[in-house]
């Protein structure tokens, strides 16, 4: 197995070690691994000062983050000097993050689960959830693959190279077409649940959703949706003992 | 005890372990999502229509979620499938979904919740780990940064069992106390698909806000009621 492919199936685990001081960093050594194996026969000096670098603080989606490891680990074999490749690590966090959780939590894949919870009401079943995953896993394995091929290409000049690819057309699509789906799951599972309940049990759904949206909006963070329904659910058991 | 066999047991435990690694550490491929954590767990233990209609709740309220940058965020994979076991065992395949989605979903809560915490405390040890190979790291070796990350899943696959066993036990625990009259039941169920619904809501409002996006989602909406007419 070749270095790249390595590389590329670490990134899976990128975020193996999260934590709050260093982030995705140790992730990222350990997928930088592969790549940086030619420079120890080399340049030994370079390459133990590029496993230092490659561990350090980093931040992004994951599955972006082959963007800045290609860009980093061609910047070393280029004896880019080592400031250098640190700032861009740092300059790639923001976007990459801001990039890919767009592209990935804010679009894919609530594009994606909008589009099975609907296909699952409607009958399809295992299919719903079979085309889900591979879906997903495919467009990300794709997306994989092509983040670390041009980032490697691309080295220093990455930031060029992201403006020029397909990220930005399909970031504003993406975001549209899950609001569409989030949006027509909504009624058609709420139908698929209060369907054999008449229409009074329906609306007490629909005023506990109402209340709970005003509710959660209006507290902001400290009042989140789970909190909302367990405070609701305890409401009921209390209700229930004090008057059987 | 819950009633299942020893390989289904084992299976369950398995499972939560896998989509407990899921969300966070490896591979993210998307099966700690209730959606298919559940409908996976029901086929495990023989009921799948348990799987999807509590995995389905389960969703809604993981679509209320954004998970960017160091945001702290309820874990729903090992909750979904101790969820689907206490929904398809607890009450009795023959009691209708709607009188044991509630408490199912209640427990899945609460365990979530607590799995949002067990991130926290495993993120706390993964820093601790790292100051203490703080030398090796700074000498460059990349032996000390593999063990690092191999601890760091070893760590989060321990998290995702320990849910899942903690919650099977809590399930057991439940199972044995529950008393519940028809009419509780169905109030807890309908107080679950309420409070999942204004969670999905709230997920799509703050990725849309006031943006095209709004259009797009409100004429989902529109050809989501046609469907659900039709259907």
């Amino acid at each position: 197995m070749n270095g790249t492919l390595r590389a590329m199936l670490r990134l899976f685990a990128v975020q193996g070690t999260w934590n709050y001081e260093r982030m995705l960093g140790v992730g990222m050594g350990y997928a930088a691994e592969p790549l940086l194996e030619d420079l120890k026969t080399v340049d030994p000096v370079r390459h133990g000062e590029a496993v230092v670098r490659s561990a350090e603080f980093f931040n992004c989606n994951p599955n972006l983050a082959g963007l800045a490891l290609g860009a980093t680990a061609r910047a070393e074999y280029e004896a880019v000097p080592g400031s250098q490749i640190v700032r861009l690590r740092t300059a790639l966090c923001s976007p990459l993050g801001a990039m890919g959780d767009e592209l990935f939590w804010a679009g894919l894949v609530p594009g994606l689960v909008g589009a099975a919870l609907v296909a699952v009401v409607l009958g399809a079943g295992w299919w719903a959830i079979a085309g889900f995953l591979l879906a997903y896993n495919g467009i990300r394995l794709w997306t994989s693959y092509w983040s670390l091929r041009t980032g490697m290409a691309s080295g220093m000049k990455v930031g060029s190279a992201i403006n020029a690819s397909w990220l930005p057309w399909a970031i504003e699509r993406v975001g549209p077409a899950a609001a569409f789906t989030v949006g027509a799951a909504v009624p058609v599972v709420a139908a698929w649940y209060l369907k054999g309940f008449g229409w009074s049990v329906g609306l007490g759904a629909a005023a506990v959703a109402m209340a709970g949206v005003a509710l959660t909006r209006w507290f902001g963070p400290t009042l989140t949706t789970v909190r909302f329904a367990l405070a609701a659910m305890i409401f009921l058991l209390v209700l229930r003992r004090v008057n059987p | 005890m819950m009633d299942f066999s020893l390989p289904v047991l084992i299976a369950l435990l398995l499972w939560g372990t896998l989509v407990g690694l899921d969300l966070v550490s490896v591979p993210q491929g998307m099966i700690a999502r209730p959606l298919v954590a559940g409908s996976v767990a029901g086929w495990l233990v023989g009921d799948i229509e348990a799987g999807l209609r509590i995995g389905v709740v389960l969703e809604l309220f993981a679509l209320d979620v954004l998970p960017v940058g160091a945001v702290r965020y309820p874990d729903y994979g090992p909750a979904t499938v101790v969820a689907v076991a206490l929904g398809a065992d607890a009450l009795g395949a023959n009691t209708p979904w709607a009188e044991r989605l509630g408490f199912s979903v209640a427990l899945g809560l609460v365990l979530a919740v607590a799995g949002e915490w067990s991130l926290q405390v495993v993120r706390r040890w993964n820093a601790r780990a790292i100051q203490r190979r703080a030398a090796a790291l700074a000498a460059g070796e990349s032996r000390a940064i593999r063990k690092l990350q191999y601890g760091g899943l070893l760590r989060d696959g321990l998290r995702g069992f320990t849910l899942t066993f903690l919650g099977m036990v809590i399930a057991s625990a439940m199972k044995e106390m529950l008393h519940l009259d028809r009419q509780l039941a169905v109030a807890l169920t309908l107080v679950a698909i309420g409070s999942a619904l204004a969670a999905a809501v709230n997920g799509a409002f703050r990725s849309s806000g006031r943006t095209a996006r709004l259009k797009w989602l409100a004429a989902g909406v529109g050809v989501g009621i046609i469907l659900a007419v039709v259907a």
